[in-house]
């Protein structure tokens, strides 16, 4: 689904991904050294955050699955 | 920075705020630089690759060196567009459209499927064969950084990762807006402006097969709230996607024709293998076959491979240019004094009722926000000294803005914009439309407004962003039922099954919407009497 994976040994933690994710879904991990799936729910498969990095340490599918319908949540 | 009572505080001021860092809030930003303002963009995510700017692969331009006749362009857009575009706009546009190329390119922007066309050289242009009208095609994704190195290059200030929630004003003008910032919990920013220009696109609900997402008409609903004119909402956008890839724009990725540039090629298959009208009223074809019971539907490309579909794609968006806050004058101020609008959420009705010549929205974010930002910075000079916001209404604004945190329980932002979806984006709903229909779904986004939307929580600075771009999407929705039930004729890309003759003696108008107290009031504008069609008068 969405943005699967981000790949650490290829990270450099450059952060450009999290420029190009309009949808506030990679962060930086609390070292502040490789970029991490914080909000996988947001990713709404745009692709720029693999098109952009430079190490190609980005997976991206062009699939999304949906949540469930609950009666509250 | 300075720390409030609980919450990070930032403060920034300047001549011109510009919220959004597209196309067009790039170019307003560079606008009012240019005449000596001080500027700060501001971006919910990161400025230059904002908005749909990554996306677009078009760019109509006109040169009567060319050969382009106006006349003919201009016959297009009204005949295509049904008469309710607005020919200032429309004409404007075509008019401005190649100093606009020209300053694009001399920013970096290339075109062409080469991406090396030069300036004064006409470049490789395309369009669907409707009508005269073509569009030079721009190299996708690439203008991004090219803009955001141009917004810096002239002097503006960029504050990216922060989402504008709400407009400050001060005796009835805008004085500034307050915002979240994505990186620091429990924080808003507050920004100080003698005018502000909206650049923050248009909006649906989240569809998932567009790359609109991000998009959920943030500005529209600040400017709705402060009392702006809204206009626009009854034309979908019924644009489709492939069902094999989620914001695939249609035919793989961004759009483009894999062999080379230009618009996409193909045609519709129903169930049965039968051909469709190619695009008719845009897609609304595709709803229209579904909804008689001959989905699913394929697209089959001309080496024979047929891929799956599904509708609504764009999901609660209008066609571009036609909804958004609705201009004042060509300046692209409105009925709010300070307040400014350009791109897709500014209201021009260039196109009119549906998409009538490719590459037209792109163009329009280039030239309103040329306006914008020289209207802004105009009427910043004329200002004087800044209107500060009072003390207290920047309290009272922070205090709203992120009650949601403080919240201990209620409803999760993600679960209401999906309630949200399932209420509003089927194709019945506001493709196929209906006056009972609309009034049960209204029915519904009324409880949502009412009893949803007052109770949800965040619980983090991620999930207040969610929390307000939820409460927008539930107001468009409003607007959109609305807009939807008060337009009783079939028009472009509004289609009422209980109204289905287009009705040139009562709806040569555009609907408009406004705040009244803590209702919504709807009423109509009529199209200038000089610009109505000769066949106009009566029932077509």
């Amino acid at each position: 689904m969405t943005i699967e994976k981000i790949d650490l040994d290829l990270c450099t933690g450059c952060g450009i991904c999290i420029d190009s994710c309009p949808m506030d879904v990679i962060r930086m991990d609390r070292a502040g050294q490789k970029a991490v799936i914080r909000y996988p729910q947001e990713c709404m498969n745009c692709e720029q955050c693999a098109l952009d990095c430079p190490e190609e340490a980005v997976t991206v599918t062009p699939y999304k699955t949906v949540p469930l319908i609950s009666s509250w949540g | 920075m300075s720390r409030g009572t609980s919450q990070v505080r930032r403060s920034f001021e300047a001549d011109v705020l510009v919220v959004g860092g597209g196309l067009a809030g790039c170019t307003a930003a560079i606008k009012a630089r240019q005449t000596g303002a001080s500027v700060i963009l501001v971006d919910k995510g990161f400025a230059g690759k904002s908005g749909q700017t990554p996306f677009a692969g078009s760019y109509c331009v006109f040169n009567p060196e060319w050969g382009d006749d106006l006349d003919a362009w201009m016959e297009q857009v009204s005949s295509i567009g049904e008469s309710v575009n607005d020919r200032v706009w429309t004409e404007l546009c075509f008019r401005e459209s190649y100093e606009r190329y020209l300053e694009l390119l001399s920013w970096g922007v290339r075109f062409g499927a080469d991406g090396d066309a030069r300036a004064g050289v006409e470049p490789q242009r395309d369009g669907p064969p409707v009508g005269p009208c073509k569009a030079a095609m721009m190299e996708t994704r690439a203008p991004s950084m090219t803009l955001r190195r141009q917004v810096l290059k002239h002097g503006a200030t960029i504050v990216d990762r922060t989402m504008i929630v709400e407009l400050l004003t001060s005796g009835g003008q805008v004085v500034g807006a307050a915002g979240i910032p994505a990186d620091a919990e429990d924080a808003v920013d507050i920004f100080t402006a003698k005018a502000v220009v909206l650049a923050a696109g248009a909006g649906g609900f989240r569809p998932g097969r567009w790359p609109i997402d991000n998009l959920t008409s943030d500005a529209d609903c600040m400017a709705y709230r402060v009392g702006a004119e809204i206009t626009g909402k009854e034309f979908a956008d019924p644009h489709h996607a492939r069902l094999d890839q989620a914001a695939s724009v249609m035919f793989g990725r961004y759009g483009r024709d894999p062999e080379g540039g230009g618009p996409p090629r193909g045609r519709f298959l129903d169930s049965d293998g039968h051909p469709l009208p190619p695009m008719g009223v845009l897609d609304l074809d595709l709803d229209r076959a579904v909804h008689a019971g001959h989905g699913p539907l394929f697209i089959e490309m001309p080496d024979g491979v047929r891929w799956p579909m599904v509708g609504g794609a764009a999901g609660g968006m209008s066609v571009h240019k036609a909804e958004g806050i609705r201009p004042a004058g060509t300046d692209c101020s409105c009925n709010v004094a300070g307040l400014y609008a350009a791109g897709d959420s500014l209201g021009t009705m260039q196109s009119g009722a549906t998409y009538a010549a490719i590459g037209q929205s792109v163009l329009g974010c280039s030239v309103t926000g040329a306006h914008a930002g020289a209207g802004a910075a105009a009427y910043a000079a004329r200002a004087g000294g800044p209107a500060h916001p009072a003390g207290a209404d920047v309290e009272r604004a922070a205090e709203a803005i992120t009650a949601p945190l403080r919240r201990s329980g209620g409803f999760g932002p993600r679960w209401v914009t999906q309630m949200l979806q399932n209420t509003v984006l089927p194709y019945y709903v506001l493709h196929i439309k209906h006056g009972d229909r609309l009034r049960a779904a209204l029915a519904n986004v009324e409880f949502f407004r009412d009893h949803l939307v007052p109770k949800l929580y965040a619980t983090d600075q991620h999930e207040l962003r969610l929390v307000h771009e939820t409460r927008n999407m539930v107001l468009n929705a409003e607007m959109r039922l609305r807009a939807s039930l008060f337009r009783t004729e079939t028009r472009g890309c509004h289609y009422r099954e209980d109204f289905p003759v287009r009705d040139d003696g009562q709806w040569l108008a555009w609907v408009i919407l406004r705040r009244a107290g803590d209702g919504m009031e709807l009423f109509k504008r009529p199209v200038s009497a000089e610009h109505r069609p000769l066949t106009a008068g009566g029932v077509q």
